[in-house]
């Protein structure tokens, strides 16, 4: 392979990296602190890219803009739903975990093809049709590689966006909090910490943050009620391979994930790209099911008690 | 006699028997194809979501990999039958082994994982299924699927008319019944009900979950591909998207959970109420409202879940038992 290719694939798949670890954080939180896999999270994500796109299109609201409004509203989805069902499901069988989310999945994707149709809806921002180059180096015999703009401000606004929330995790009282109930509830719980509200604020934190990756992907990619699911898939690769509940893991894995796919497109062709990280994430799960940041023996998950 | 007609009213399964002697019964009054259809679908899915709950109901490990190993089952016959004219009655078993091992294959795999990851890593290899199934399009016909030869014969599984459809479908659910009710009573039921409910004070026990866990997946898994085989006798084409979607694992589950999870019977009852209701929904609103059908699942999987969390059968029995104890 060609230097210049090289490069060019592997800056194409760390920009898409970025956004795929953006997208996936929400997931990761949500887990490590509730232990409970959500698989409404592609919808959520879905849901934030229609509310986007319906800002821009009848309000001729940017996208970059509509942020303001998305994510807000993302997380008070996220508060309404943690106080109807989500809080019901808390220490409950997996059965009734995962069934309770894809049942929340198949309600809002069916919703939206109702109501939205199943019709692709995309944003074209003029200013993000002119791609830039970087190069040429012809020192180093490398030629133009192509950056295409939109992938750039997502990546870069994903990073910095997901540096904010580790560090709100690491050092504000609210992160330390929520990070005390995803070490040990019940200590937690003795400490005086209200536990129910801590899980109603990291839902809709999840919320939030996919709220804005849904705002940051509009401009890119198209959305049609199914997008959710092709989205929630890679996800659920990102985060396991991160380890389940590591911010650090899910940003690391996403970048990962993001190479192989652009990658294995470029060599294998596109069609087939998905099997190569779903064989990822099978063999992962064989060698090393705690992922590459998660904590050993993760994976075999105790028990929590239900909220009262 | 007498004995045996004591026998069976004291038997919890008496609605059942007498649901298979309507079933039996019944399909011989109807000339309606349209109805005849509705019968054999209830059928199908009631087979393949009893198989679905020997793994999920009976061990609590979910699987949302079922779709695969029923598409497995389907192209398996009919690719045998096609390319090399095997008939569909082996086809189906050959099918169903194919199945089996596979299933164990994911079991070695994943069952020193707990469900969170079994349920992630089956879904993967449910999706890694249907990708294949879409690419490898010189064996499975890629998207576009395959259509069987719909001469009516015997040795090929192709019948005449609906109503043989009707009773190798009952027979079909019959067998995945008992199947069923003879694991639940049998040693390896008890060893898996000792896991789902405590691994840990199983495994003190001297119960060997793992091995345990991996004859109910096989079987499962059988059973599942026998019944994917069946559909695509009975559809005569398949795709990927008929025969390997994740929604047909959603759908098992739908119906063991309403019906009530880890029951024999359940299963049926959630076919016996969804799939006619499916049918009437899409012929009523299926142009203009698509997905409206989804939508009333899907809250009613909630519901059933955070509310009868065992389902119509577990609820009723529960009643059942408050009387008799009064």
């Amino acid at each position: 392979m060609d230097l210049s290719i090289f490069l060019q694939l592997l800056i194409s798949g760390i920009l898409l990296g970025g956004i795929y670890a953006m997208s996936s954080i929400g997931l990761t939180l949500i887990f490590g602190v509730m232990k409970i896999v959500n698989f409404a999270h592609g919808e959520f994500l879905m849901l934030a890219m229609y509310f986007s796109f319906f800002l821009h299109h009848l309000f001729k609201l940017d996208p970059y803009v509509s942020i303001i409004i998305v994510a807000p509203a993302l997380f008070i989805i996220g508060i309404i739903l943690y106080k109807t069902i989500i809080r019901y499901t808390i220490g409950k069988p997996i059965l009734t975990q995962i069934f309770v989310t894809l049942g929340i999945s198949i309600v809002i994707e069916n919703l939206a093809l109702l109501f939205f149709s199943g019709d692709f809806k995309a944003v074209t921002l003029d200013y993000l049709q002119v791609p830039f180059f970087l190069g040429p180096f012809d020192s180093i015999g490398i030629g133009e590689i192509i950056i295409n703009p939109g992938r750039l401000i997502a990546f870069i606004t994903g990073l910095l966006i997901s540096g904010a929330f580790y560090l709100f995790l690491k050092f504000s009282y609210t992160g330390k909090i929520i990070r005390a109930t995803a070490q040990d509830r019940t200590t937690a719980l003795l400490m005086g910490i209200n536990i129910d509200r801590v899980y109603m604020l990291t839902f809709a934190i999840g919320l939030l943050l996919v709220g804005i990756a849904g705002c940051l992907m509009i401009p890119i990619f198209t959305v049609h009620p199914f997008v959710g699911f092709e989205f929630v898939l890679i996800m659920f690769v990102v985060v396991v391979l991160g380890g389940l509940g590591s911010i650090v893991g899910a940003v690391a894995a996403g970048l990962f994930i993001g190479v192989v796919e652009v990658f294995s497109s470029f060599i294998i062709g596109p069609d087939s790209k998905q099997a190569i990280y779903f064989i990822i994430f099978i063999i992962l799960l064989i060698i090393r099911p705690s992922g590459l940041f998660g904590i050993k023996g993760e994976e075999e998950l105790e028990r929590i008690e239900a909220i009262d | 006699m007498k004995q045996l007609i004591k026998n069976i009213r004291n038997s919890s399964h008496l609605p059942f028997v007498c649901f298979f002697l309507a079933a039996a019964v019944l399909p011989l009054f109807v000339e309606n194809d349209f109805y005849l259809d509705g019968f054999i679908l209830i059928f199908i899915w009631a087979s393949f979501s009893s198989a679905w709950n020997i793994i999920a109901g009976f061990t609590g490990m979910v699987s949302l990999g079922h779709n695969a190993l029923f598409g497995i089952g389907a192209y398996s016959s009919t690719i045998l039958l096609i390319r090399y004219g095997i008939s569909p009655w082996f086809g189906l078993l050959i099918g169903g082994t194919l199945a089996a091992a596979v299933g164990v294959l994911i079991g070695v795999i994943c069952f020193r994982l707990r469900s969170h990851y079994f349920a992630l890593a089956t879904l993967a290899f449910g999706e890694v299924i249907f990708i294949l199934a879409m690419n490898f399009a010189d064996i499975t016909g890629g998207a576009e699927g395959i259509a069987l030869p719909i001469e009516p014969d015997i040795w090929n599984m192709s019948f005449q008319g609906k109503l043989p459809y009707v009773y190798s479908g009952l027979i079909l659910l019959m067998i995945v019944t008992i199947v069923s009710s003879k694991i639940k009573q049998s040693k390896l039921g008890y060893f898996l009900i000792a896991f789902k409910e405590n691994e840990d004070a199983a495994r003190m026990l001297g119960v060997n979950t793992g091995r345990a866990r991996l004859t109910a997946m096989a079987i499962s898994s059988f059973l599942a591909a026998v019944t994917g085989s069946f559909y695509a006798q009975y559809i005569v084409f398949i795709d990927p998207s008929s025969v390997c979607r994740i929604q047909l694992s959603i759908q098992a589950a739908l119906f063991a959970i309403v019906g009530g999870i880890g029951t024999v019977f359940g299963p049926i009852v959630g076919a016996v109420i969804f799939v006619p209701i499916t049918i009437a929904l899409r012929a009523v609103l299926g142009s203009t409202m698509p997905g409206l059908h989804l939508i009333i699942y899907g809250f009613i999987l909630i519901v059933v879940l955070l509310y009868m969390p065992q389902g119509i059968l577990g609820a009723a029995k529960n009643k059942l038992f408050r009387i008799s104890n009064n």
